[in-house]
C-alpha cells in the first residue's frame, strides 16, 4: 500500500474529535470521506496536510511517517482547503509565482498540469473577479506545485456549476492515471462517482461505506450521524 | 527561504496595488485633520479675543466700596481680560446659570458689611458648577473667582477699619483723603501682584514647548490611527490561506516574515505622505515651533528618521491588533478605539502632564506611551538607550504575540 493511515486521534480539550482513524490507500486510488458537519472531516485533512498536530497516529506514505516527519510533507502532498487560499488582490499569474519558479511555470502552463486544469486561459485575471470554479482550479494549481503523489481535497465541487466541476474532474481523473492518490472530503454525487472508496466519518472513527450511486441512501446513511459542534 | 522570499513578494505587490487608495485615504485625512486643526486654532482664538467667564453677582450689593472693589477688578486687575463681574438678581442669576450663561455665581451675604465693620471675615458664597464638570478650566476659574472674592472683600475690610478708625480717634476730617491714599495703595497692590513672584514654564514631555508637543501628538496619533487607513490589506486575509502556507512548508514565523514588511511599507508610506504639508508648514513657519524658529524645514528633516523606529513599534501593534481580532469589522473596531485611547492616555488631545499621576504612569507604560516620548526625545535630539529599548521591545514582544496568535489559530486553539 501506498498510503498507510493507522490510528490518528485528535481532541480539542476534552472533546475527542478523531478516536482511532486507520485505512489504507494504493497508487492511482481515490478515496471520499463523508460525515455530518462537525464530524472533523476537515480536521482529519488538516492533520495530515501538516497544519494541525495529530494527538497520536502515523500516516505512512511510501515508507515514511509523514507526521514524523512533518518536513517532508509539502513535497508528498498537496492539499487543498474548502475556501480558496489564494490573494484576491493579485491575478493568476502573480499567485502562481508564490510557488513555482518562472521556468516551471511556463512549462505546466504549456503542457502540464496548469495546462490541464486551464489556466492559462485567465492568467492575467485578478482573483477577486474570478468564478467559483476559476478560483478552485486555480487553488489545486497552486496546491500541485511540486507534483505529489497524494492530493487532499477539501469539498472540492462545493456551490460549483456542472462545466466546473467537469474540468475538475477531468483533471483529477489524469491525476489517477498518473497515479496520483486522491482523497476528498465531499457530498456531492458526481465526485462520489469519481471514488474507489468511500468511508463514513462517525464518532472518530472511519466505517468503509458502499455508495453504488444511490443518493438517497447516502443521505439516509449521513442522516444516522447527527450534526456536532466542534 | 525561496518561498518566504516569494510570498513577501507577493505580500508586497499586494501593498502596491493597494497603494493608491491608501494615498488616496491618507491625503483626505491630512486635508481634513488640517483644516479641522486651522478651524479651531480660529475658533480658540476668537474665543480667547472675545469671550470671558461671566460670574453672577447677587446678594447685598448696596455698599459702595463693594462696588468699587468690583469695578477694581473689572476695570484694573488683569483679571478683567478673563472673567466679567455682572450684578443682578437671585433669580435672574439661578435662570442664566442653568442656562449656562454666567459660570459662577457668588453671593454677598446679607449684613456682610456690618459684619466686615466689626472685624468679622465672612467670605462671599461662590457657586461654581458641579463636581461632574471638575477640569482645568473649572480648577482655573476657581481660583479666579477665589481672587476676586478675596480682593473685594479684603478692599472693603481694610476701607471700613481704616475709617472706624479714624473716626475712634477723632480725625473725622482726614477720612476722605486717607481712603483715597488706601485705595490708591489697593490698587497698586491689585495691579502689581503679577511682580510678586515669577512663573517659570518648564514645558511638556521632557521640557518641550507646548506646539513641540502637539507637533509630536498629532504624528503619533496619525501613525496610531494608520491602522484603520490601512486595514485593506487585511480585508481579504483567512485562516484558509495561512492553512495552506503551512501546508506548503510555510509555517506561522515565516509568514509573519512575509506579510508585516509589507505592511510596515504602507504604515511608511503614509507617514512620509504627512510629511511634505508638515515641512512646508514648518519652512514657512506657520507651526510656530518655538525650539524651531528660524530654522526651516532642516530640523524636521534631522527629526524623520526618528518616526522610523516609532513606525517600526507601531505597526507591530497594528498588525497583531487586526491578527487578534476575529474578522476585518472587529479588527478595524479595535484599531480605532486602541488607537484613540491609547492616543488619549499618552497625551495625544491633552498634555500628559495634566493628568492624575496613576494614568499618567499607565499612559508612559503603553506603546503608545514609549512611542510619544520616544519622539519627544528626538524632537530634543536626544533619545536615551531605555527608550530605545522599549521602542524595540515592544516591537518584537507584538510579533512574537502576533505569530503565536496565527500558529493557534491555524492549529485549531483559538
Amino acid at each position: 500500500m501506498d498510503v498507510e493511515i493507522k490510528g490518528i486521534r485528535k481532541a480539542y480539550a476534552r472533546k475527542k474529535v478523531l478516536t482511532d482513524i486507520s485505512f489504507s490507500m494504493e497508487a492511482g486510488s481515490c478515496a471520499a470521506i463523508l460525515g455530518s458537519n462537525g464530524s472533523g472531516k476537515s480536521t482529519l485533512l488538516s492533520i495530515l496536510a501538516g497544519v494541525r498536530k495529530a494527538d497520536g497516529g502515523s500516516f505512512f506514505y511510501r515508507g515514511n511517517d509523514l507526521l514524523r516527519c512533518p518536513g517532508q510533507i509539502p513535497k508528498a502532498l498537496g492539499y487543498v482547503p474548502q475556501g480558496d487560499p489564494l490573494l484576491e488582490e493579485l491575478n493568476a499569474w502573480d499567485n502562481l509565482r508564490m510557488w513555482y519558479d518562472r521556468k516551471t511555470l511556463q512549462r505546466e502552463l504549456a503542457e502540464g498540469a496548469l495546462k490541464l486544469l486551464g489556466i492559462d486561459g485567465f492568467l492575467k485575471t485578478p482573483v477577486r473577479r474570478m468564478s467559483g470554479g476559476m478560483k478552485k482550479r486555480l487553488s489545486i494549481g497552486c496546491a500541485v506545485v511540486s507534483r505529489p503523489g497524494i492530493l487532499l481535497l477539501d469539498e472540492p465541487s462545493a456551490a460549483l456549476d456542472p462545466v466546473c466541476k467537469e474540468n475538475i474532474r477531468s483533471y483529477l481523473e489524469v491525476y489517477r492515471e498518473e497515479g496520483g492518490i486522491v482523497l476528498m472530503v465531499t457530498h456531492d454525487a458526481q465526485d462520489l462517482e469519481l471514488c474507489d472508496m468511500c468511508y463514513i466519518l462517525r464518532d472518530g472513527t472511519l466505517q468503509p461505506w458502499e455508495y453504488g450511486g444511490d443518493f438517497h441512501k447516502l443521505a439516509e446513511k449521513l442522516r444516522e450521524t447527527p450534526e456536532k459542534c466542534i | 527561504m525561496r518561498q518566504t522570499t516569494a510570498y513577501f513578494l507577493a505580500q508586497l505587490k499586494r501593498a502596491i496595488r493597494l497603494l493608491p487608495g491608501q494615498v488616496m485615504a491618507d491625503l483626505l485625512v491630512c486635508v481634513c485633520a488640517g483644516a479641522l486643526a486651522c478651524l479651531l486654532i480660529s475658533q480658540g482664538a476668537a474665543a480667547a479675543k472675545g469671550s470671558r467667564y461671566r460670574i453672577g453677582m447677587v446678594g447685598d450689593l448696596s455698599a459702595s466700596y463693594l462696588g468699587y472693589g468690583m469695578a477694581a477688578v473689572q476695570e484694573m486687575d488683569d483679571s478683567r481680560f478673563m472673567i466679567e463681574l455682572v450684578p443682578m438678581s437671585e433669580q435672574e442669576a439661578e435662570a442664566a446659570f442653568w442656562r449656562g450663561e454666567l459660570y459662577a455665581v457668588m453671593r454677598v451675604p446679607e449684613g456682610l458689611l456690618e459684619s466686615i465693620v466689626y472685624g468679622e471675615n465672612d467670605r462671599l458664597i461662590t457657586y461654581t458648577a458641579t463636581q461632574g464638570q471638575q477640569g482645568l478650566g473649572t480648577m482655573v476659574m476657581g481660583e479666579i473667582t477665589d481672587l476676586a472674592s478675596t480682593l473685594v472683600t479684603c478692599s472693603q475690610s481694610a476701607i471700613y477699619a481704616m475709617q472706624r478708625t479714624l473716626a475712634d480717634q477723632g480725625r473725622g476730617e482726614e477720612i476722605g483723603r486717607e481712603t483715597d491714599k488706601l485705595n490708591l495703595a489697593l490698587i497698586n497692590l491689585v495691579l502689581s501682584r503679577g511682580d510678586f513672584g515669577e512663573v517659570e514654564v518648564l514645558g511638556y514631555g521632557d521640557g518641550l514647548s507646548l506646539e513641540l508637543y502637539y507637533f509630536c501628538g498629532m504624528i503619533l496619533l496619525f501613525l496610531l490611527l494608520s491602522g484603520l487607513l490601512n486595514s485593506a490589506l487585511f480585508v481579504h486575509g483567512n485562516g484558509v490561506f495561512s492553512c495552506f502556507l503551512k501546508a506548503r512548508g510555510v509555517g506561522a514565523f515565516r509568514q509573519i516574515l512575509g506579510e508585516y514588511p509589507a505592511y510596515l511599507m504602507l504604515v511608511t508610506m503614509g507617514l512620509f505622505i504627512l510629511c511634505p504639508p508638515l515641512g512646508f508648514g514648518l519652512a514657512r513657519g506657520l507651526l510656530g515651533i518655538p525650539e524651531w524658529e528660524g530654522m526651516g524645514a532642516a530640523p524636521f528633516l534631522s527629526f524623520l528618521p526618528v518616526l522610523i523606529p516609532v513606525a517600526v513599534m507601531l505597526a507591530a501593534m497594528q498588525f497583531f491588533l487586526f491578527e487578534a481580532a476575529e474578522g476585518i469589522v472587529n479588527g478595524i473596531l479595535l484599531q480605532l478605539l486602541s488607537g484613540i485611547g491609547m492616543g488619549y492616555l499618552s497625551g495625544c488631545f491633552y498634555p500628559s502632564a495634566f493628568f492624575p499621576e496613576k494614568m499618567r504612569a499607565l499612559g508612559e507604560i503603553l506603546p503608545s506611551g514609549a512611542a510619544a516620548r520616544f519622539m519627544q526625545a528626538g524632537a530634543l535630539g536626544r533619545i536615551p538607550a531605555e527608550l530605545w529599548a522599549a521602542v524595540f521591545g515592544w516591537t518584537g514582544v507584538f510579533l512574537v504575540l502576533t505569530i503565536l496568535v496565527r500558529k493557534s489559530r491555524m492549529t485549531g486553539w483559538l
